[in-house]
């Protein structure tokens, strides 16, 4: 049974496991349905050690870091800069 | 020597000596080459920018001036994307955010590991770990 949830993205495929069954992602990916747990469920990954694998609501708390700490301006990097260096050399 | 137009000005550079992001920056994966920029300022902070998008530029800084037990540990394949070998050295350095109320923070769970070898750099995210993406600096004496 296949069904398509629309993401703003591209569609996402989603389909049914059950414990112990698997989907091959590509030709060195494998997701594994472990079991089913207290609301969870836990899943095992193989994958090359290159590949990175992250929990997503961790990756999107760095993306959303990154965001911010791209914009920025550099009157604020040059008094901060300047109130670094001399607690510095206070010490 | 090459000129782009950042939102800081005209930078001059050359395309020669740029830190390449294989992967690019966590959440800027197509963002791959950065300038080095020194700050005009002396102190522990400097910044790059991007310059597939001008645009973007960030902070960096060595952690190790602010928290001096700070260590990470680069694997096998963090290794092979710095095209490094296992003798060879590799720094860390931390993104800084620089919010206009001047509490900056330092993003410990993310670090970059740097090859000053290859000029290859990486952001890594760190799990299982006690270190936050959002860490004040520690409070002088």
């Amino acid at each position: 049974m296949l069904l398509y949830i629309f993401t703003t993205e591209r569609n996402m495929l989603v389909l049914t496991r059950k414990p112990g069954e698997g989907i091959i992602i590509g030709d060195d990916v494998t997701i594994k349905v472990i079991e089913m747990k207290g609301g969870g469920v836990r899943i095992g990954i193989d994958a090359p050690k290159n590949k990175k694998i992250y929990r997503q609501e961790i990756y999107d708390r760095i993306t959303e870091e990154n965001k911010m700490a791209s914009q920025w301006d550099m009157d604020a990097l040059d008094s901060l800069s300047t109130n670094l260096s001399t607690e510095k050399k206070d010490k | 020597m090459k000129t782009i137009q950042t939102r800081f000005g005209d930078v001059e550079y050359d395309p020669a000596n740029l830190l390449h992001f294989p992967a690019g920056m966590i959440g800027f994966p197509t963002l791959h080459k950065f300038i080095v920029m020194p700050n005009k300022k002396e102190g522990p902070l400097f910044w790059i920018q991007s310059i597939d998008d001008a645009e973007v530029a960030f902070v960096l800084t060595d952690p190790s001036n602010f928290f001096p037990n700070y260590q990470i540990i680069a694997d096998e394949s963090e290794k092979n994307s710095l095209k490094i070998s296992s003798e060879d050295d590799y720094f860390i350095l931390s993104v800084v955010t620089v919010p206009p109320s001047q509490e900056i923070t330092l993003n410990l769970a993310a670090p970059i590991l740097f090859s000053p070898k290859t000029n290859r750099a990486i952001q890594v995210i760190l799990e299982n770990t006690e270190y936050q993406s959002k860490t004040p600096l520690p409070v002088s004496e």
